[in-house]
């Protein structure tokens, strides 16, 4: 989850968001480094007393200053299209869960062995344990086993939801009548948060996604008591 | 009332040190801005007209003694003759001006009044703040926050000692 004043990213607990962080700081350096010339350019336009009012052609400036855009953007695409095609690859999930969104909570079902399936709403604040965290908690967390592949398949039983979990890098529309599929590993155990990210009426701040990632041992005992 | 004082206050000393009325001192009066015309600009050292139009007999008379030779003039009839051609020099023109005083001025006078409401608004519009804000609640939030190794690579955790129980130095 966030902390207190968070500017970044949450820390990454899967690969791709891994990746998603290291892109992320080598594009926001290169946006530093033009915004901090294009600053210091104005500053010069500003504070020079030099005139001259006959520019007719400027050939080598504009060469350069087309030349040299176009190479930035190649810096940026490359890696992005690496992270975009990481995100693809076929990785064999162990395990395929459904998450499917309502006005307003979200329900999970777990069909690959038996049939469990359960809904999961938020706490309300009133409710709350103590030091528990206020409009992030539920009732019924998604368990899943780390370090293994994990197929997500989103949906949507009325209007439109997304399932989003910042810190996995996961965030996936939950269409009525379709299903899109989300794939991702979890390196760390830990309890991760994450929010309803499409607008779905009054409550929609009020629909948080909660994932909880064991050992598979411990997922496993879980899932045959909760069956 | 001191609001309307203030504003007032304001305004006059936006008209008043606003660098835009000084932009039309330098200008002759002109009916057709495509015609020859004077101006006083940094960057249009030589206008195409000279200041001033209608010359006095003095100044004729300068004028007459400039046709001879210039070493024969005095410093005077030098700027004498420069007046009739310029209205303001380099220095004149380009000379700085109070505005940016009212301009911060202004603006941080603007910040104070948006403080204010800000301020009336937290006190009579707003209710009270979750019980999850309070201090005990915090500091149990805190523990957990800690105890679940929320963001433990830089973000939160990495920065908290679990050896020594203690934030890190």
């Amino acid at each position: 989850m966030a902390h207190p004043l968070q500017l970044g990213f949450q820390d990454a607990m899967s690969p791709i968001m891994e990746e998603l962080l290291h892109f992320h700081d080598h594009t926001l350096m290169i946006v530093f480094m033009i915004s901090a010339m294009v600053l210091y350019i104005i500053m010069l336009m500003m504070t020079t007393k030099l005139t001259y009012t006959n520019t007719m052609n400027a050939q080598e400036v504009e060469m350069i200053w087309t030349i040299l855009p176009a190479i930035v953007l190649i810096t940026i695409a490359l890696p992005s299209l690496r992270v975009l095609y990481l995100m693809d690859e076929i990785n064999n999930p162990h395990l395929t869960i459904k998450a499917i969104g309502h006005q307003w909570y979200w329900t999970y079902e777990y069909t690959d062995y038996d049939n469990l399936e359960f809904d999961s709403y938020m706490i309300p604040t009133q409710d709350l344990p103590n030091g528990y965290f206020r409009l992030l908690e539920v009732d019924h967390r998604m368990m899943m086993p780390m370090e293994s592949p994990i197929r997500m398949l989103i949906s949507a039983e009325d209007v439109l939801h997304s399932w989003a979990v910042p810190s996995l890098g996961v965030k996936t529309d939950a269409v009525p009548g379709r299903l899109n599929q989300t794939t991702f590993i979890v390196t760390r155990p830990g309890v991760f948060y994450g929010q309803c990210s499409e607008i779905c009426g009054a409550n929609h701040s009020f629909m948080p996604i909660v994932v909880e990632s064991l050992p598979l041992q411990h997922f496993e005992n879980w899932s045959t008591m909760s069956s | 009332m001191l609001a309307s004082r203030a504003f007032s206050l304001i305004g006059k000393r936006a008209i008043s040190t606003s660098i835009c009325l000084r932009g039309h001192a330098g200008v002759a009066k002109v009916e057709d801005y495509a015609l020859p015309g004077y101006i006083d600009r940094r960057d249009i050292p030589l206008p195409q007209l000279e200041y001033i139009k209608n010359l006095s007999a003095e100044q004729k008379a300068l004028k007459e003694k400039e046709k001879a030779s210039w070493s024969a003039l005095s410093i005077d009839e030098k700027v004498g003759l420069y007046r009739i051609k310029f209205n303001e020099t380099f220095a004149e023109m380009n000379r700085g001006s109070n505005e940016w005083k009212t301009v911060i001025g202004g603006t941080l006078f603007f910040f104070g009044v948006t403080a204010l409401i800000v301020i009336w608004q937290r006190l009579y519009v707003y209710g009270p703040v979750p019980h999850t804000f309070s201090e005990e609640w915090v500091a149990m939030q805190t523990k957990r926050m800690l105890d679940m190794r929320v963001n433990p690579i830089e973000g939160f955790s990495a920065k908290w000692d679990y050896d020594k129980n203690e934030w890190k130095k």
